[in-house]
Formats: structure tokens, C-alpha cells, sequence
């Protein structure tokens, strides 16, 4: 038995009575809330998570695919963190995200907005944005490889032209590639993000605007007070899968650097490179998932601290 | 709720009956045996059907069933594929070293001795290409195609220049000067005296031919420098096509040497049957055409030279052992070697006949020199059998790269090499 | 109306400008495409680049239909991503109601792993993914890729991000009215979230159309392939036909396009803010 603070016993009864209730509509909510995500779930969990978590038990074993695990301990761990192509693709992991993701998160932006206002040829400037994303990335990385051809193409005979005696050799040169693949990322993604963008543009209420006109605000206020305070949800979600898969970015680096010798130099190389290699090349697969662990510890960090920093 | 996953569970069944229908087809039950054979470029390479038409007539009980894995990452897709002994396939063939040495590790091929033996199949045929690929003595895979690299070169444009053909007799410095006598030309119409693919291969191995290193040994690389100097210093006298262009524009070594922009070339004899059809089909310019024995180092025998081998094996997981054997033996000996010959290609077993066949083939140069060229002193695999096999390999062809754009000396990029190649072996 | 300033005039020229620049440089591929699709093998790639080939070759475009069953190739893509599009629409915009507007045990720990494992990359567990298919006696199925393909965390993740951006009194004042919250999704939230399933659409149906890797592993067999995996085929081991893998690219380029094209309508400002006007 109870008292209330003014000295009145409880009548426990119906306390014991309102905490089931409360506790049968939590209940309810739960599994309410819980048929709302498990066709997902289930078929995520089945299919991906159990192979993943296999994986990540993986980097504590040896094992080729076939004949019979052994216990590795942290064998593979210590492996990698002496193996210099692994340290080197950390770090230039870490460059072409940093370089990327900002860029293109400002390019995709703008572009939405300008693709956003009522202008003659809309639709024909977005799907042509729409179009290095969806292009074949055989034919999109071969373009771009000519385009900076470090002997004959354009983008160095125009540099010539304007009085760059020794232009860059782009992808050839240890100190640019990784530069030229930034570049060639922005290129091609910033037009995906920028439908991204174009679809939250849409859930801005235009009554905002109404009323910031009537405040006789500019159009850079506008921008800055309402469109970007609105797109937040959108940013945080662009930024997220954007630096999620600059930290997965494998293709366009072997496609764009690798072309020739099939092999990625220290100033190339990236992590899913190197687990690629560990899994499909070597057949270490214990290697591979170690790998794959960093990877997924690092991108963890960072959306966490991602996701601090939007609740602020 | 209920409704809403009621519909989805409903869904999920439909979809599965309609489209669970995949599945792996065993034998069948009139008494014919059904082999799954797995390959590459099935389309776009006559002689696998020329070898099944030739096993299926002398087998009419037997039916070879191809699954294409492509070509690209063939090795990989077929490495997946048998992983846990669970796989449909009761023939692969195998593409390269590394990625035979994998499968062998990993416990993925059968031992073919005991069956060699057995059978009495005469190994000393292949030309001590099975003990090269025999580990502690036993080998899981037999060659059934060997490939050895020449010089290929045009005769127009050799004509043209008014320098007389390379022959069958020619050192690394002879072959230096031809390649700069015959250059000529600028722009469009520029004629390249030779030409590289972007392959390590096409430089790196030069160092190799004298048979005095191992290029899986490690340590001190510096044997391979004179010939990285020579294809340094015909690329900045444009000689050859400048390695970084190659590597970025994707261009194709039959593309040059059908447009008649290069008078020579270092290739693999793949590129005879390829280059016989090109010039029928009109797609090639290049109707003049010969070949020569690779260039050698001074003391070393004329026709020393790089060969690749493509091979059969049969995967721990079928059931049929001895219907795929049985396939195997008959492809890698002499009646798959006509066959395989019959459309260009050079097999593993070889002897004068098969050299005669293909030298008699429809488009093939008329001259001496050219069937002289087929015959083979010493063959060098492209890459060994080591244990280490696809790890080396990596880094030779990453610093290959970094030594012939410019990025590293070559005297630092050797260096480099084999101190990498160190750590992958001391790992 | 307002009357435009001189400077507004300037800035619109700049606009128009920029605009058409931006178009040329998005569309160089796609013109390298077209005219690669029309050369011969051995003239793809030659310098300078020919962007109008002398004798145009649209024998390419018939060759691609018998050199490969190409027919066939389609069909199954676009049975696969028609199913794979609905399914993750489907799934996604399900879960992500109780992600963003329902309260419930678990939830932020439920959506972090879900959004981590994304980062997952696939190398890493394709092959344990691979054998625990198999023992499913998927390999070789359709069904194996429209599994793969449609539980995708990231399209949860991206309904979420737009249901956030709905006023949560709009759900409070249903529930008031009595509306279940299956009801809530399917009358509220999914008539405001168009633009946002439009988006959904158009990344699901352009990442199982141009997918390789999942098809490439799972089917080999050729009356299951799809179209990816047939213009891989015509890169070999000695030579490369890209004047028929760009012939082949243009091609299949064209449904996506169209997806694009006829999902724009609704990426037009005020189909969400006319919705919550009420």
C-alpha cells in the first residue's frame, strides 16, 4: 500500500487495473508497429542479415569456401593493419569521401533547385542530368577516360591551348587520379541525389514561401530560412547514403584506374578493392569479412555521429 | 493487419510457384548421361562445339550441356560456384594459374593422377607442361590448349618502309632496331614499329625467356630492367603507343593491328585463328601478315618463348567421375587435339601434324618462316604454379603499371616489386 | 505579375547558359554511345574521337538481336524488375510508416542496423549468401534475384526521410477520428509521399535493370539471363565487340528513360502542400 503525497492511501486497484491497460495498448502498438515493418524485415533479415552476421564471424576464422574453418582468433585482424595496400586503401577511402560527398552534396542541391523553377525545357534538363547515372558505366567511364586522355584528349588540348605548358595526366598520375575519380563521381552521381532532392523539394509547403514574399524577404533568404530548413530530412538522408557508398565505392575506380593492368596502385586502391581481392582473388575469406569489418565499424562511427549531429 | 499480410503472404507464394522453376537437371532416365561443362565465351569460340561434336560422335550415349560463366571474371564465377562441393558442373575448365592454384587449395579438383595412371595417358605428350602444373606431384587439371607468344607483323606495311621481315633468328637489340626502322608517319597515317598490350606480359616476361629466374622467386627484379628501358625508350621515341593512352581509351590490340597502325607485335597465338577470321570477314585491313619466333637474348635458343595453357578439370562434387574423365582424356588427347586444331587453335598436345593442320589452314601465311615459327623450343608459363599465385601475380601487375606510366622509375619500381612480393611471400 | 529587372533578365540568360552547358556535358556519354553503337569494333575507340562515323553501321543494331537472345534477356529483366520494383515499394513505404510515426520498443537500435548493414559491402558476404541459397535450391531461379533485390534497408530509409517531412498532427487527427493505422498509410501517407515512391521507382527499377553482379553469380543458365549479362558476354577473352555492347546500351537505355519521363508528373511543386492545406 501507497500513499499520495497528500497522505490519501492509493487505491492500488485500479492503478494495477490502468497499468495493464496501458500496458495491453503498448503491447498493441508494438505489434502494430512491428506488421508494419516485418515484410521488410523478414525478408532483410532471412537473406541479409543472417549472411552478414556469418561474415562477420567469419573474420575471426580462416577459411577458403570449401575445406574446413579454423580458428583464426585475431590473426586476420593483425594481417591487415601490417598489410600496407590495406592501410593505403583506408586512406584513400577516406579522401575520396571526404572529397566527394560535400561536393556532391552541394552540386545535386543546387542543380534540384534550378531544375525546380518553372523554366522553358524542365523535364529535358533533368532526365539529361538523370543520364550518366543511368548509362552504362562501361560506356560512361570509356567517355571520361578519352575526354582526359593525358596525350590526346580534349579536356588537355584545350588546357594547352589556354597556356597550360605541362597539363595533368590525370589518371595516369599517382598525385591526380584519385582527384580525376572525384571529379568522375560527381559527375555521375550528382544527378541522382539531385532527384533525391527534387522529391523533398515537392513536400515544401508553398505557403511558406506565400508568407516569406509578404515578409519581402530576397530570394537567398528564402533559400537560406525556408528551403534548406525544410530539406533537412532530405539532407540527412543524402548525406548518409552518400558517404555510406563513397566508403563502397569499388567499380568506378577499377573501371576509371585500373583499366589496362587490372591491378589498382597504392594512390588507388579502396577498401572494397582490397576485400574484393581477399575474397575473390586469394580465397581468404576470413581476410575479406576482417575487412569488411573496419569498413562497416568505420561507416558505423560515422552515421552515428551523423545521426547525433541531426538530432541537435 | 491480417489482410494486409495475408496479401503479402499470397503474393510471396504466387511468386514462388511461378518462378521456382530453375533448378539442376541431372541424368536422365533413358540411359543417356548428361555433362554439365563449365566455359567461357561459348558464342565467340568455335572449337568448344567442335570438341563436343567430336566426343558426342564417338559417344552418342553422352550429352555435354555448356553453361557460359563469361570470360571476365570466369575464375571467380566458377570459384563461387563449386564453393561447398555443392555445384551442378562435372567438367570446368580453367583458365589460369592463379585461379587453378585457388581450386586446389581449396580442395575443389580431384587428384587426376591415380586416373592418369590408371589409363596409361601419356603425360610426357604435353611437353612438361603437366609437371608444371603438378603440386607435390600430382596435377588436378590437364591441358587441352597451349598457347605460346610470336611476333606478329605486316607485311604491306614492312614492304612499304622497304625494310626486310624480322625472322625466325632475332635478339632484343635486332628486334629494337626493326621496330625503329620500320616506325613512319605521323597522325593519322602514323605506322607504330611495334606494339605493347597493356598486359604485363608483353614486357615483363621478356626478362624471364633466358631461364635463369623465376618471376615468382621475389628479391631483386632488376633482371627485367633492360627490358623495361627498351619499351620506355621506344614509347618516348614513339615506337610503340604510349602506355597511359592504351590503359585509358581501352584500346584493343586486334584493333591496331587490324587498321594496319602497328608493322609489328609481341601476342599469343590466340591472336592466328582470330586474325584469319577478321581478314575473311573483312574486318581487318591486315591481309599481309606473318609471324616469327619471339626475340631472345643473346646464347639463348631461338623460339624460347611464353605460353598459356587452358585446361580441363573435374570438381570434388560430381557424381559422374568417370563420365567426366572420360570426356576429359578424350579433349586433351590427340583426337581433341584435331579437333581443337581443325578451327586454329593450338592444342596441348602437340606434334608436327598438329602443326601442319593449322599451318595448312585456309589464310594462314604461305612463307617458310611462319610455319617455321610454330615450333616451340622451350615454353615458360606465363605465371608459374606457386602457392602464392594470384597474390603475386597483384602486385606484378600493379607495378607494371606504375613503371610504365611514369610514376616510378624503373629502377624504384622494381625495387618495390620485389620487396611487396617479399611480404606476400614471408605472409 | 511581376515585371522582370534587367538584372533578373541577365541572370536568366546566365541561367539558360549554364543550363545548356551542364546539358552538354551530361549527354557527351550518350552521344559516344550512339555513335559507338554505329562504328565497327576497331574504330570505337580510335582518336580523335569521330563523333559521326563515316559509314554508320546499323547492321549493329540487328546483330544484337541474333548474336544473343536478346528477347528472351529482356523479358526476364523486365519480369524481375517489375516484380522487384513492387515489392520494395511495397515493403519500404510499410516499414518506414512505423519508423517515422509510430512509437515502439526497439525502434532506434531496429533502424541503426538496419541503415548499417547498407555499409556492408557485398563482396563481403556473397558467398555465404550464395551457399545458403543454393541449399535452398535457388540458384539458378528468378527467385533468388527478386529476393536480393527487394528488402532493401535503403528505400526504407529513404520513405522514412519523407514521412518525417508530414506534419505528425495530420496522423494525430485521423487517429482521432478512428482511422486504424493501416488506414493512416494507405488514405494519408501514401497519396503525400508520390513524389518520393516516384523516386523509389525510378532507383529500384534502374538498379535491377542495370544489375549484374546478382545475376552474374545466381543465373547461369541462358533462359534465365537478363540483359546486363548478355551485353557482358560480348567482351571476351581475346576481343571486345563494344560497337554491339553500345548498340546493346542505347537499346535498353530506352525503358528507363521512359520510367524517368513518366514518373516527372509528379515531381511538380504542390502536389504535397495542396494535400495539407486542410
Amino acid at each position: 500500500m501507497g500513499f499520495t503525497a497528500n497522505g490519501l492511501p492509493i487505491d492500488t486497484s485500479i492503478k494495477i487495473e490502468k497499468s495493464k491497460a496501458a500496458k495491453k495498448a503498448e503491447l498493441n502498438r508494438n505489434v502494430v508497429a512491428y506488421s508494419f515493418i516485418a515484410p521488410n524485415f523478414i525478408g532483410f533479415a532471412v537473406f541479409t542479415l543472417v549472411p552478414i552476421v556469418f561474415a562477420f564471424a567469419l573474420a575471426f576464422m580462416n577459411w577458403n569456401g570449401n575445406t574446413e574453418m579454423t580458428w583464426a582468433g585475431l590473426d586476420n585482424f593483425k594481417y591487415i593493419f601490417t598489410n600496407e595496400m590495406f592501410l593505403a586503401s583506408l586512406k584513400n577511402t577516406f579522401v575520396y569521401t571526404i572529397g566527394t560527398v560535400p561536393l556532391t552534396l552541394i552540386v545535386s542541391l543546387f542543380l534540384a533547385i534550378v531544375l525546380n523553377q518553372k523554366i522553358r525545357g524542365r523535364n529535358f534538363f533533368r532526365t539529361v542530368s538523370f543520364f550518366p547515372y543511368v548509362g552504362s558505366l562501361v560506356a560512361v567511364t570509356a567517355v571520361w577516360n578519352m575526354l582526359f586522355n593525358p596525350s590526346m584528349g580534349p579536356v588537355n588540348e584545350i588546357l594547352i591551348r589556354l597556356g597550360v605548358d605541362d597539363p595533368p595526366r590525370w589518371i595516369a598520375d599517382n598525385d591526380w587520379a584519385m582527384f580525376t575519380i572525384i571529379l568522375f563521381s560527381v559527375w555521375k552521381y550528382m544527378g541522382y541525389y539531385m532527384v533525391i532532392y527534387l522529391a523533398g523539394l515537392q513536400g515544401i509547403n508553398s505557403e511558406l514561401y506565400e508568407a516569406a514574399s509578404i515578409d519581402g524577404v530576397n530570394t537567398w533568404q528564402k533559400f537560406w530560412y525556408v528551403t534548406l530548413p525544410q530539406l533537412r530530412n532530405t539532407t540527412f538522408f543524402i548525406l548518409i547514403m552518400l558517404t555510406i557508398q563513397c566508403f563502397k565505392v569499388y567499380d568506378i575506380v577499377y573501371m576509371l584506374a585500373g583499366a589496362g593492368s587490372g591491378a589498382l596502385s597504392q594512390s588507388t586502391t579502396v577498401l572494397v578493392y582490397e576485400i574484393y581481392n581477399s575474397a575473390f582473388r586469394y580465397w581468404r575469406l576470413g581476410v575479406a569479412s576482417a575487412e569488411a569489418l573496419v569498413l562497416f565499424a568505420i561507416v558505423l562511427v560515422v552515421t552515428i555521429i551523423q545521426f547525433r549531429l541531426d538530432k541537435e | 493487419m491480417k489482410k494486409a499480410l495475408a496479401v503479402f503472404l499470397i503474393a510471396l507464394a504466387a511468386v514462388t510457384s511461378v518462378f521456382a522453376n530453375g533448378g539442376s537437371e541431372s541424368t536422365s532416365g533413358d540411359g543417356t548421361t548428361t555433362l554439365t561443362w563449365a566455359v567461357w565465351d561459348y558464342a565467340t569460340t568455335p572449337y568448344y562445339d567442335a570438341l563436343i561434336n567430336a566426343y558426342e560422335a564417338a559417344n552418342p550415349d553422352v550429352n555435354i550441356e555448356v553453361i557460359d560463366l563469361g570470360s571476365a571474371d570466369y575464375q571467380t564465377a566458377l570459384q563461387i560456384q563449386l564453393s561447398g562441393g555443392g555445384s551442378d558442373f562435372d567438367v570446368v575448365a580453367v583458365k589460369d594459374i592463379p585461379g587453378y592454384n585457388n581450386l586446389v587449395k581449396a580442395g575443389l579438383l580431384q587428384d587426376l593422377t591415380p586416373l592418369a595412371e590408371r589409363d596409361g595417358v601419356d603425360t610426357a605428350a604435353y611437353g612438361g607442361i603437366v609437371e608444371q602444373v603438378s603440386v607435390d606431384g600430382k596435377f588436378y587439371e590437364l591441358p587441352f590448349r597451349s598457347d605460346f607468344w610470336v611476333i606478329f607483323y605486316n607485311k604491306d606495311l614492312f614492304d612499304a618502309a622497304g625494310v626486310p621481315y624480322p625472322d625466325n633468328d632475332m635478339t632484343f637489340e635486332e628486334y629494337d632496331q626493326i621496330a625503329r626502322a620500320v616506325t613512319s608517319g605521323s597522325g593519322a597515317s602514323k605506322v607504330y614499329g611495334a606494339h605493347y598490350h597493356t598486359w604485363r606480359s608483353a614486357i615483363q616476361l621478356f626478362g624471364i625467356l633466358d631461364g635463369q629466374h623465376q618471376i615468382t622467386d621475389g628479391g631483386d627484379y632488376s633482371y627485367l630492367k633492360p627490358y623495361y628501358e627498351m619499351a620506355l625508350a621506344q614509347q618516348a621515341d614513339g615506337i610503340v603507343q604510349d602506355y597511359a593512352t592504351l590503359k585509358t581509351s581501352n584500346i584493343h590490340y586486334t584493333g591496331v593491328f587490324y587498321n594496319q597502325s602497328v608493322a609489328m607485335m609481341n601476342m599469343g597465338s590466340w591472336f592466328i585463328a582470330s586474325l584469319i577470321a577478321a581478314n575473311q570477314s573483312g574486318q581487318s585491313d591486315a591481309q599481309n601478315w606473318g609471324i616469327v619466333k619471339y626475340p631472345h637474348a643473346e646464347g639463348v635458343e631461338p623460339g624460347t618463348t611464353l605460353g598459356t595453357i587452358t585446361a580441363l578439370a573435374i570438381p570434388t562434387g560430381t557424381d559422374q567421375t568417370e563420365a567426366a574423365w572420360d570426356f576429359v582424356k578424350f579433349v586433351c588427347g590427340t583426337e581433341g587435339a584435331e579437333a581443337l586444331a581443325a578451327t586454329g587453335n593450338f592444342p596441348a598436345v602437340t606434334n608436327d601434324e598438329i602443326n601442319n593442320i593449322i599451318a595448312s589452314m585456309d589464310g594462314f601465311p604461305q612463307d617458310e618462316q611462319s610455319k617455321e615459327a610454330l615450333n616451340v623450343a622451350q615454353l615458360y608459363l606465363e605465371m608459374p604454379l606457386h602457392d602464392k599465385s594470384a597474390e603475386i601475380e597483384v602486385v606484378l601487375n600493379e607495378f607494371h603499371d606504375q613503371i610504365m606510366t611514369g610514376n616510378m622509375s624503373v629502377d624504384d619500381g622494381l625495387a618495390e616489386m620485389g620487396r611487396r612480393v617479399d611480404q606476400v611471400l614471408a605472409n | 505579375m511581376m515585371i522582370e529587372s534587367n538584372g533578373q533578365k541577365v541572370l536568366k540568360v546566365l541561367l539558360y547558359v549554364f543550363l545548356i552547358l551542364m546539358a552538354a556535358i551530361m549527354l557527351l556519354p550518350f552521344l559516344w554511345m550512339l555513335s559507338a553503337s554505329l562504328k565497327e569494333d576497331r574504330d570505337v575507340f580510335t582518336f580523335p574521337i569521330q563523333w559521326i562515323p563515316a559509314e554508320p553501321r546499323w547492321q549493329n543494331y540487328s546483330d544484337i538481336w541474333t548474336r544473343i537472345p536478346l528477347l528472351t534477356y529482356i523479358l526476364n529483366t523486365v519480369k524481375l524488375t517489375i516484380i522487384v520494383t513492387l515489392l520494395q515499394l511495397f515493403t519500404s513505404s510499410f516499414a518506414a510508416y512505423a519508423f517515422s510515426k509510430l512509437r515502439f520498443k526497439g525502434k532506434n537500435a531496429l533502424f541503426l542496423g538496419y541503415i548499417a548493414t547498407i555499409a556492408v559491402p557485398w563482396q563481403a558476404y556473397m558467398v555465404p549468401q550464395f551457399m545458403m541459397l543454393r541449399g535452398m535450391g535457388l540458384n539458378n531461379t528468378h527467385l533468388a534475384i527478386i529476393i536480393l533485390q527487394a528488402f532493401s534497408a535503403f528505400g526504407v530509409f529513404m520513405m522514412k526521410q519523407f514521412y518525417e517531412g508530414v506534419p505528425t498532427e495530420l496522423c494525430e487527427a485521423a487517429r482521432i477520428d478512428g482511422m486504424t493505422e493501416y488506414g493512416i498509410y494507405a488514405k494519408i501517407m501514401l497519396p503525400l509521399a508520390k513524389p518520393a515512391l516516384s523516386t523509389l521507382t525510378i532507383f529500384t527499377f534502374v538498379n535491377t535493370w542495370n544489375d549484374f553482379l546478382g545475376p552474374y553469380i545466381y543465373l547461369t543458365r541462358d533462359n534465365l539471363k537478363t540483359i546486363q549479362l548478355g551485353l557482358r558476354s560480348f567482351i571476351g577473352q581475346y576481343s571486345s565487340e563494344y560497337g554491339l555492347i553500345m548498340a546493346g546500351s542505347v537499346v535498353t537505355m530506352i525503358p528507363v528513360l521512359a520510367v524517368f519521363l513518366s514518373l516527372q508528373k509528379y515531381f511538380v511543386e504542390g502536389v504535397a502542400s495542396s494535400g495539407l492545406k486542410g
